[in-house]
């Protein structure tokens, strides 16, 4: 669900650098790369049994 | 370089992010290699490195495209930095499979670097008409970032991924 509202995210930037103002697609990359920080952060205490 | 020439390297740029995330869709698919929350935050990355070029494909050259595309690259190089590290100790068998003898969040952290440093300043006043080559690589990434999405949704259901995935979410059925 984080991962897909993060695509979802990157692809409105997308939408709007191809077809609206560049400025939503600034806004739009800006929070995209908040909330993928956030999710980063989420996970940063992940225990990961399958890695050692 | 001639701003029709940047013009095509931006479109290069974005055929070569959707290359990236079709070869994880080809892993993940076809050999049933669930993607790590690490490695959706470098996919996610790669879309975001792709709002840059699809800015400079349709606005023209522009320092702050640059910008974002290397703001992108810094945060997927700090994601894949981070599982680099976590798998580095000796006998540690790594995350899924390897490449050319390497994982794929090496192979992305590889890839980002090079996104930093690949793109010179190519300014121009105005964009020049755009072709169907710079046409289809945008709404190839468009496409492929969603599919990125549709798939996460169906590993993760609606709920926070799971550290260690085993199975899609929404299509499990427990015994």
């Amino acid at each position: 669900m984080d991962s897909s509202i993060a695509f979802l995210i990157f692809a409105a930037a997308m939408w709007a650098a191809w077809l609206r103002d560049p400025r939503v697609a600034v806004f739009l990359f800006a929070l995209g790369m908040l909330f993928t920080l956030a999710v980063y952060l989420h996970h940063a205490t992940d225990v990961l049994p399958l890695s050692f | 370089m001639t701003p029709a020439n940047a013009m095509k390297l931006n479109a290069v740029a974005l055929y070569a992010i959707s290359a990236v995330l079709l070869v994880a869709f080809y892993f993940q698919f076809e050999l049933g290699e669930l993607p790590c929350p690490l490695c959706l935050l470098q996919r996610v990355a790669f879309t975001a490195l792709a709002v840059g070029p699809i800015l400079t494909l349709r606005h023209g050259p522009r320092p702050g495209h640059y910008g974002l595309i290397i703001l992108a690259a810094l945060l997927g190089a700090a994601i894949a930095s981070r599982q680099v590290l976590l798998h580095i100790m000796p006998g540690d068998a790594g995350y899924d499979s390897a490449l050319l003898g390497y994982h794929f969040y090496t192979w992305a952290l590889l890839g980002f670097v090079a996104a930093m440093l690949l793109f010179p300043g190519q300014f121009a006043e105005q964009a020049p008409p755009l072709g169907l080559i710079e046409t289809v690589a945008v709404w190839l990434i468009f496409a492929v970032t969603l599919a990125n999405g549709a798939s996460a949704l169906l590993e993760c259901g609606f709920t926070w991924c799971p550290a260690t995935p085993v199975h899609y979410e929404l299509l499990y059925k427990p015994a």
